[in-house]
């Protein structure tokens, strides 16, 4: 951890020192101005608090002010009824406010987008009321809330809000590289693809809405610090509407960005005051700010600016940093054991390896029968394909098998285990892998950061390298966010066999690649079940890529199975030809697939 | 127990026309407005410095509500200037920065201390089996179900109410058929305004008046609005009605009573979570 630490210290070694520029300024200021700057830290908090729970995870909320209150409150009664030194209840007061995160989090497993932010806008109303009813202890017998002993001056206290900013930033960045903690991002993206990737949805919500309470709530016990004696005026509905504008507005997903939405929300109106402008014009600006930011897409002011940013340093160091991973790859060294042997990269499974088996598997939608007792079994080693028109039930089938429906009747099982009382993601983790037609890698990270995400696990960047390779995806380094959809569905695919999957289900993989794209990817699939140890269920339109990598083929219509067999036999049987490839035309050596299924 | 439960009644009726508003201006124009009832309050201080400077009530009221509709209609052409094609949530937070902004300006122009609103009709009561009736109460539930009736008749049996609907739900393919956006848009928002400035008129006399609090009118309106799925008219006014009630019967049981501006929260915990229970995952597939 400490060497961590130090690395991190050298790497952002700039920042660092334009950090204590800033603090060494601050110090310098009259008193009056640290204290403002003390305020300011504060907000950064509750700003940073926003930047979790919608920056990272996407879920709207309107209540960060409340949490920050809750704080606040119980630091206000520590410091009234206890002698506890001023950390111990700023941590408590922190701590104090999880529970009321935790429920609105559980509030966020069902309720989604505008419905939350209406829950969570009420939860403000609400906790208003409540808090006018039960003022902070200590406002009326004026028991100021007492600041850490050596740290009382508004010097000394600015210091020691650095301080516990500081530690909450290292803290978050600690809990960002967790699973959970990566998976705020799967999150904003999809739900479903973050499940497949073996995380509990719901886990990572609460832990983003705990975490985000937390942080807000020793914020507002660093305003009681400030303060001494609070005022519930400053936790108002509004200022958490205000908040959230600012951090919007700035783009709080990251420290500078929260900082800068800090600053801006306590120190801008104060420096109004002393201009002569009327405070309010602060909140105009916020407003018209935020209108104006997102009108220019939805990143905030500060994502432009880390944009340009990147950019420029891509640009800058593009040349000799960009060709030293492609030389590695043309190592022959680095090539060989691949060819010379396959089974170097089956990985650690993650479950049992075996085949998968369906039996009689019923899916229906109301009136509508999606599958209609289908059976079909997936062995390990074998490329299955799945084939059928729009509508047939493929998807279902492979969302029946990742758990996100339930059958009405009918059993799937792995290596002979029931998956009935499996969730998604504990599938996901005993080896049912499967990737998204939209391709679902997450856009913030990197190629390699992702597949080491969906793999679960570490891996050492030469297995990484090999299976990125194996697989013709883009360097470890790339973007997701600059890559096309469908390089984005190998990666998907990349980060499957990555995680020791023991079946793969990938959902039209070959979409929208070109055609000599495809005839790789096609033989490649057919490598896949030999050098990872497991089955591949493959749904594709492209009967190119079905004939070079299926083993065995099913084909579903009206979500029966009308054949199944090897492709020769499969593809030659009338009643499919009939049922899905549309009307046999014999033209010179054979049968055209423009029937229903060609879905590009 | 009836009494207070008909003393609910212009609170209901107040939340009920906020709901319907936020309905309209969500099925119509694609926002949930949390900006809704700012509009709102807008036009009933408008309409309370004029009544004060001496105009009569009967003109001032009519001239509140057509402030809460401009206003409002000058932000429905913001939102489809800046943002036609973003998605709801992007335009809920753009109603965010829409009514921090116009709070700061409505503070400056009407302070934010609270002004005494005056009662639309003064002293006029009647007594049914025991219970006193205020025309106060009668109206805000007339209003509201005459307002939702006719709304409702407006989208599903007129010309107009087709091409809204369909301007809403694919706005290009409309104005390609020769829907008239600009025109519309306009409509929606100004009628969403209208709405929402009758609902702090009807209250104000009865609650703390300030700015702040009138705009806050939103929460239980929002509540009604969702438990409507933002769909339904109909259930909008029965939850905002319901709601209404519901503060005035806690106020009989002491333990809740200081807390009853609560409840509305707390219906829409139950109810939603109820409602969603199937909702496992998002749309994003």
């Amino acid at each position: 951890m400490l060497v961590e630490l130090i690395d991190l210290t050298k790497r952002r070694s700039p920042f660092l020192l334009l950090a204590a520029g800033a603090v060494l300024f601050v110090l310098w200021l009259p008193e009056f101005w640290t204290f403002v700057f003390i305020g300011g830290l504060a907000t950064a908090m509750v700003a940073l608090s926003v930047g979790v729970v919608y920056g990272r995870t996407g879920m709207v909320s309107l209540c960060q002010f409340s949490f920050a209150a809750v704080g606040v409150w119980v630091m206000a009664w520590l410091n009234v009824n206890t002698g506890l030194p001023f950390v111990v209840m700023l941590v408590l007061g922190g701590f104090a406010a999880v529970p009321f995160g935790l429920v609105i989090g559980l509030l966020s497993l069902r309720l989604r987008g505008v419905n939350l932010a209406v829950a969570t806008l009420g939860f403000a109303a609400a906790s208003l009321v409540v808090l006018r009813r039960n003022p902070f202890p200590g406002s009326f017998s004026n028991q100021a809330i007492k600041r850490p002993t050596g740290f009382v001056t508004e010097n000394g206290y600015f210091l020691f809000s650095c301080i516990v900013l500081a530690t909450v930033v290292a803290a978050l960045a600690m809990i960002s590289r967790t699973r959970a903690g990566q998976g705020w991002l799967a999150v904003r993206q999809s739900e479903r693809a973050t499940a497949s990737l073996g995380l509990s949805v719901a886990r990572v919500k609460l832990t983003a809405f705990s975490v985000g309470a937390f942080i807000a709530g020793i914020g507002g016990g660093l305003l009681g610090g400030q303060n001494g004696v609070v005022s519930q005026r400053s936790f108002e509905p509004f200022d958490s509407l205000l908040i959230f504008a600012v951090s919007v507005l700035v783009g709080a997903r990251f420290v500078d960005g929260a900082l800068g939405a800090g600053l801006l929300g306590a120190v801008l109106p104060e420096l109004f005051r002393k201009w002569g402008i009327p405070l309010d014009v602060a909140p105009m600006l916020f407003g018209i700010g935020v209108i104006s930011v997102l009108s220019k897409g939805a990143d905030g002011a500060h994502g432009h600016m880390r944009h340009a940013w990147s950019e420029w340093r891509a640009a800058r160091q593009g040349g000799p940093q960009g060709s030293t991973p492609s030389e590695d790859l043309e190592d022959p060294a680095a090539a060989t054991p691949d060819v010379a042997n396959p089974e170097a990269l089956i990985l650690t499974p993650s479950g049992p390896r075996g085949s998968l088996e369906l039996e009689g598997l019923s899916v229906s939608y109301g009136a509508v029968v999606a599958l209609d007792q289908v059976s079909l079994d997936v062995r390990r080693g074998e490329v299955h394909g799945l084939i059928g028109p729009n509508g047939a039930g493929k998807s279902t089938l492979i969302d029946a098998v990742a758990g996100f429906v339930s059958p009405n009747s009918g059993v799937v099982r792995l290596a002979g285990v029931d998956l009935a009382p499996y969730s998604v993601h504990r599938r996901a983790r005993m080896g049912v892998r499967r990737t998204f037609q939209q391709g679902r890698a997450i856009e913030e990270m990197t190629v390699g950061d992702y597949v080491q995400f969906a793999a679960g696990r570490a891996l050492d960047t030469g297995t990484l390298a090999r299976i990125l390779r194996f697989f013709d995806c883009p360097e470890a380094r790339k973007r997701i966010s600059s890559i096309d959809v469908a390089t984005r569905r190998l990666v998907e695919v990349a980060g499957c066999v990555a995680a020791g999957a023991s079946i793969v289900m990938l959902d039209e993989p070959g979409a929208g690649l070109a055609e000599t794209e495809s005839a790789a990817l096609a033989a490649r699939i057919s490598e896949v079940p030999d050098r990872f140890g497991c089955g591949v269920l493959l749904v594709e339109h492209d009967m190119e890529i079905v004939r070079t990598a299926c083993d065995r083929l099913t084909v579903l219509d009206f979500g029966s199975v009308v054949a199944s067999g090897t492709p020769e036999s499969v593809l030659s049987d009338q009643v499919v030809i009939a049922a899905y490839l549309g009307k046999p035309t014999v033209e010179a050596g054979g049968v055209t697939t423009s029937g229903a299924g060609a879905k590009r | 127990m009836l009494d207070s439960a008909l003393s609910g009644l212009p609170s209901g009726g107040a939340y009920a026309l906020v709901g319907v508003a936020v309905v309209l201006l969500y099925r119509l124009a694609g926002v949930m407005s949390i900006a809704v009832s700012v509009f709102g309050a807008f036009g009933a201080f408008v309409m309370v410095a004029s009544f004060d400077r001496g105009l009569s009530l009967g003109l001032a009221v009519p001239l509140g509500i057509v402030a809460g509709a401009v206003l409002s209609a000058a932000m429905g052409l913001v939102m489809a200037w800046l943002f036609p094609d973003s998605d709801a949530i992007t335009r809920s937070v753009v109603t965010i920065g829409m009514a921090i902004t116009l709070l700061a300006v409505s503070s400056r122009l009407f302070g934010d201390t609270p002004r005494s609103f005056p009662p639309l009709f003064p002293g006029s009561s009647f007594t049914v089996s025991g219970v006193v009736v205020t025309a106060t109460n009668v109206l805000a539930v007339v209003l509201a179900i005459v307002l939702a009736g006719a709304l409702w008749l407006l989208l599903h049996s007129t010309r107009i109410g087709v091409r809204m609907m369909a301007m809403s739900s694919r706005p290009v393919s409309a104005e390609l058929l020769g829907v008239p956006l600009g025109l519309y848009t306009v409509a929606v928002w100004a009628t969403g305004g209208a709405v929402a400035t009758i609902a702090p008129i009807l209250a104000a006399p009865t609650r703390q008046a300030d700015f702040t609090s009138l705009s806050l009118l939103v929460v239980p309106g929002l509540a009604a609005a969702l438990l409507g799925a933002f769909r339904s008219f109909t259930l909008t006014v029965l939850a905002g009605l319901g709601i209404g009630v519901l503060e005035a019967l806690a106020v009989r049981w002491e333990a809740i009573s200081t807390y009853r501006n609560a409840l509305p929260f707390l219906v829409i915990l139950v109810v939603l979570m109820w409602a969603q229970r199937a909702e496992v995952w998002d749309d994003a597939r």
